[in-house]
């Protein structure tokens, strides 16, 4: 799990990660430093994830990508240079990575995430899946959760995004809660205090224990009720697009892709008695490609459920966020949680 | 059938293109912005940043590098955007927006414009600016974990100004100088003292004991006996403090038994304040300097940060007299009529000031505190991470691409809570509201009133206090609607400087009297109405009718109000540094509710909304609002 923290900060930590010690407090930041997380696809959203992360101060970062650079993938992520010689986007997006904060160890690896051994993920702390297919993330899900491994997954589809996390059976973390001032204290932040008060000043630490709290992906994907929101439906369609495919909806594609999602939307819902009002033909619109302001957004959520994961600081959000750009509406959902 | 370019219909991706945008601020909202804008296709981009890039930047501003430190925001963040996007046509200012260049023709030139900003005064300068122009404006801040991103569209929106906001924290005078309670206060006194000892003496900013105190008086005619024996203002002694320290030399044995010894001795002749109470306990140099030095904190390992130790007595007494020797030199050094300025980045005025403090709060039985913690208070510092800038300025080009399609009606508000609300919802998008007819800026004739005592009230006040820092303007006009037209002030360098000492009264001024104000450039006339009262509050000199009362320290059990997270740094609180002035945290209000225009919420969830904000009273000393999470089922245990 993450190593143990080094007990002394260097005066250079300390002065760049300044604003966010003041924030999450210095132990998160510790733990950050010693924290390994493996992160698979750097398309738009997963260059989001990798800056936020490496930013924060992890000890390693790996970004895993077997894909070659497209001219869509330039338009839409930030760390690969134009006029890059390297053909792979992980070995491409390296460069750019480690500038961001040369204090962490960014590693590239162009092999198929497919191909790698299960010892291979035994080394990081969190994993964090993007442009995976279903398959796919249930099966390093699996693995994650039986080693303790906190999993992460995470997609943008046009103007939509979601991610996933299963923190696994136990998952502790701290808060901070404002104190009580007892009345009867000589020394206190004040020579007025004779009656009990909530200080604003003062705060304490909490801890929590999440048992049996998250599940895993399989159970959450199987999970087709009637109640559970538009955005969760339109995962299972793009998912299924995925796997049939092999790809995701292109725009020069569209008017035949768009055909196949609205087959795959009556299939997917039919096939759970479900009328298929619950996701109108306009979807098809909003879904295509990867939107940078989307990305962002989401790259940001999912960035932040990772270091509050790997802190240990703040509650994780449970176990669902899906994000709706055009509506600007973005929702935790708990889905497959027994 | 649609065409698609990425993401986006053919039509938007082709308007998006031939836009021109302004940016204003190229810091955490701006890099993230800037990244976001070109990578959706924007080309033509102008950026302004008056500030250089400093070290702590470098958790969020991933635009800038350590080898960047020193160098102009806005010239950095232009390179580094054109090194993944070389087609982008960047313009960077190095520069304030504040600036008459940027006059209203310059705003026009934008399709849209959008705020990245961490502070009030150039907030409500760019309101103007862009209602003047008539372009619509995309606002947004961040505090920590929270943010906010909001549109204002002239004549459609609230503007930025629509509704009043919380003005910054100020404390009476009495509670710096004579009875502190909190920490705050002594740091404040000590800001003060920095500025009486090596900075730009100000009145408002007296450190030594206020024998005028109400409080202090057993009969009222006391207080006024012993204010008539003093200076005005109830000093206790005719010379200015740095005259006094100049006069020792800056000795600091005789400052530090001023200071902590002979004032607080005089604070307990006030037998009256201590009455409910706990008495302030003096120093005295030689006592604490002869301490033996605690053996057992050596056993102690450091566990935190350098800068998170919390001293004891005699090294807090050492670290200030080493401090006044260094800020002494430095004085002297630039010569007759320097002035230093305060800055919570430089050493020695930090370590003055946690000194200071730190001697202030043990003679008053607080707990000392940090110097890391003094710093957060003093530098008025807010916590900030990438995570956060990095969602609202998603939102922010969302926001865009509907003013770009024609659909300002679809706009939003949006706010990003820390936990989801009990609606699921950790993004939280209301309706915007309509232009409030009475605002003091967007309405068409804006008017206002204020209560003030004209006999008493300066002409520079007027302009500083009132026109500038409380309605934003930067350069005013000030004609008297007397029927001659009298200028009191004008914004031309030299033309009135001689009004400046005068009372308001001294030009007709009275009770009834209203005043035309204009600010060219902002294309702003306010007609003030004056009040003339003679019983305000001590230490308040005018009151604007219609805010809520000026009374501090503020708890937060105030009315939830829409308030954009001014997210800045390095303010003063209240304000001793002349350097530029920034303030403090807004609140976000993340439980805000729609307008009736949207139908998606029912009235119980209004009401169990608003019985949590009543709840909510842990409002912390940064005053940020933070989301009570829904109960779960977990096991609890608590640390210590």
């Amino acid at each position: 799990m993450v190593e143990k923290e080094e007990s002394v900060i260097s005066e250079e930590e300390a002065a760049q990660y300044d604003r966010q010690i003041r924030l999450w407090g210095l132990d998160a930041q510790k733990r950050l430093r010693g924290s390994r997380v493996l992160l698979v696809g750097m398309k738009g959203l997963g260059a989001e994830v990798a800056k936020n992360l490496i930013l924060a101060g992890v000890k390693a970062l790996t970004m895993l990508d077997h894909e070659q650079i497209t001219e869509e993938v330039t338009r839409s992520q930030f760390l690969i240079p134009v006029d890059s010689s390297e053909k792979n986007r992980a070995h491409a997006s390296l460069e750019r990575a480690q500038y961001l904060n040369p204090m962490v160890e960014v590693k590239a690896d162009n092999e198929n995430v497919e191909n790698k051994s299960d010892d291979f993920f035994l080394q990081f702390d969190a994993v964090c899946l993007t442009c995976c297919s279903r398959d796919l993330m249930i099966k390093i899900d699996q693995l994650c959760h039986k080693h303790q491994i906190k999993f992460f997954a995470g997609d943008v589809f046009g103007y939509h995004g979601f991610t996933f996390a299963d923190l696994g059976v136990e998952h502790e973390f701290v808060e901070e809660k404002p104190k009580m001032v007892k009345p009867s204290q000589e020394i206190s932040d004040g020579p007025e205090a004779k009656k009990p008060k909530i200080d604003p000043n003062e705060t304490m630490m909490v801890k929590k224990v999440l048992i049996s709290s998250f599940c895993q992906l399989k159970d959450a994907l199987e999970n087709l009720l009637k109640r559970t929101p538009n955005d969760y439906f339109l995962l299972q369609v793009l998912l299924k697009f995925r796997t049939d495919k092999g790809r995701d909806p292109l725009p020069e594609c569209f008017p035949e892709d768009s055909e196949l999602l609205l087959q795959i939307r009556n299939d997917v819902l039919d096939s759970q008695g479900l009328s298929s009002d619950l996701l109108p033909d306009d979807f098809v619109s909003w879904c295509f490609s990867e939107m940078a302001p989307v990305c962002a957004v989401v790259g940001g959520v999912l960035g932040q459920e990772i270091v509050k994961a790997l802190s240990q600081r703040d509650a994780p959000h449970r176990n669902f966020f899906f994000f709706d750009g055009i509506k600007g509406s973005g929702v935790v959902d708990c889905l497959g949680v027994k | 059938m649609m065409a698609l370019v990425g993401s986006l219909r053919k039509e938007l991706a082709e308007a998006v293109a031939s836009s021109r945008v302004l940016v204003v601020g190229a810091g955490g909202i701006g890099c993230e912005l800037l990244k976001n804008l070109v990578l959706s296709g924007f080309v033509h981009i102008d950026v302004i940043d008056l500030d250089t890039i400093d070290v702590s930047n470098l958790n969020r501003q991933f635009l800038f590098q350590k080898k960047h430190v020193g160098k102009s925001k806005a010239q950095i963040a232009k390179e580094s955007v054109l090194k993944f996007c070389p087609k982008a046509s960047i313009t960077a200012y190095h520069d304030s927006i504040m600036n008459p260049d940027y006059n209203v023709e310059f705003f026009r030139n934008f399709t849209l414009v959008m705020n990245a900003l961490d502070n009030r005064a150039a907030r409500n300068h760019v309101n103007r600016m862009c209602l003047a122009a008539d372009i619509p404006l995309i606002e947004s801040g961040t505090a920590g974990y929270l943010g906010q991103v909001t549109v204002i569209k002239k004549g459609v929106t609230e503007c930025y100004e629509c509704q009043p906001k919380p003005t910054q924290k100020t404390f009476p005078g009495c509670t710096i100088r004579n009875t502190p309670s909190e920490p705050i206060h002594c740091i404040v006194w000590a800001k003060y003292l920095f500025n009486q000892l090596f900075g730009e003496e100000d009145a408002d900013q007296e450190v030594s004991p206020d024998t005028a105190d109400p409080e202090a008086a057993w009969e009222p005619e006391e207080a006024a006996a012993r204010a008539g024996a003093s200076n005005k203002d109830g000093d206790i002694k005719r010379v200015s403090t740095k005259d006094w320290a100049k006069s020792t030399g800056y000795d600091t044995v005789k400052l530090f038994n001023k200071l902590f010894k002979d004032d607080i001795k005089y604070l307990l002749t006030m037998d009256k304040l201590w009455r409910k109470r706990k008495a302030p306990v003096p120093l005295d140099w030689n006592e604490v300097y002869n301490i033996e030095s605690c053996d057992s904190k050596a056993e102690f390992t450091v566990v935190g940060l350098k800068d998170q130790q919390i001293l004891d007595l005699k090294s807090c007494a050492v670290l200030f007299a080493k401090s006044v020797e260094t800020l002494r030199a430095r004085l002297a050094e630039k010569g007759e009529k320097a002035e230093l300025v305060w800055d919570k980045d430089d050493p020695p005025s930090m370590d003055f000031v946690t000194a200071a403090a730190n001697l202030r709060m043990h003679i008053f039985s607080m707990n000392m505190k940090s110097k890391f913690d003094v710093k957060s208070m003093a530098g008025n510092i807010i916590p900030a991470i990438a995570t956060t800038n990095a969602v609202i300025a998603g939102l922010i080009v969302l926001e865009a691409l509907k003013i770009l399609s024609g659909t300002v009606e679809q706009c939003k508000t949006v706010f990003l809570n820390k936990q989801p609300n009990p609606r699921k919802k950790l993004l939280v998008p209301c309706a915007l509201d309509p232009p409030n007819p009475n605002c003091y800026v967007c309405a068409s004739r804006p008017e206002v009133t204020v209560k003030m005592n004209v006999n008493k009230v300066l002409v520079q006040t007027l302009q500083d206090k009132i026109l500038k820092e409380k309605f934003g303007m930067v350069a005013p006009d000030v004609q008297i609607e007397d029927g001659k037209g009298t200028i009191l002030i004008s914004s031309e360098e030299g033309e009135t400087e001689g009004n400046n000492r005068k009372c308001l009264v001294e030009f007709g001024i009275r009770n009834g009297s209203r005043l035309q104000s204009d600010d060219f450039l902002q294309d702003y006339t306010l007609l003030v109405n004056i009040v003339h009262c003679e019983d305000l509050e001590k230490d308040i000199e005018f009151e604007v009718v219609g805010d809520a009362p000026e009374k501090a320290p503020q708890k937060l059990t105030e009315d939830p109000e829409k308030n954009i997270a001014n997210g800045s740094d390095d303010g003063a609180q209240p304000s001793t540094s002349k350097a530029q002035e920034q303030d403090d945290v807004l609140i976000v209000d993340s439980d805000e509710e729609p307008s009736s225009a949207v139908s998606d919420i029912n009235m119980e969830d209004r009401t169990q909304k608003r019985k949590l904000e009543q709840e909510d009273d842990h409002i912390r000393a940064k005053r940020m609002r933070v989301e009570q999470p829904a109960d779960q089922d977990d096991d609890i245990i608590a640390l210590d």
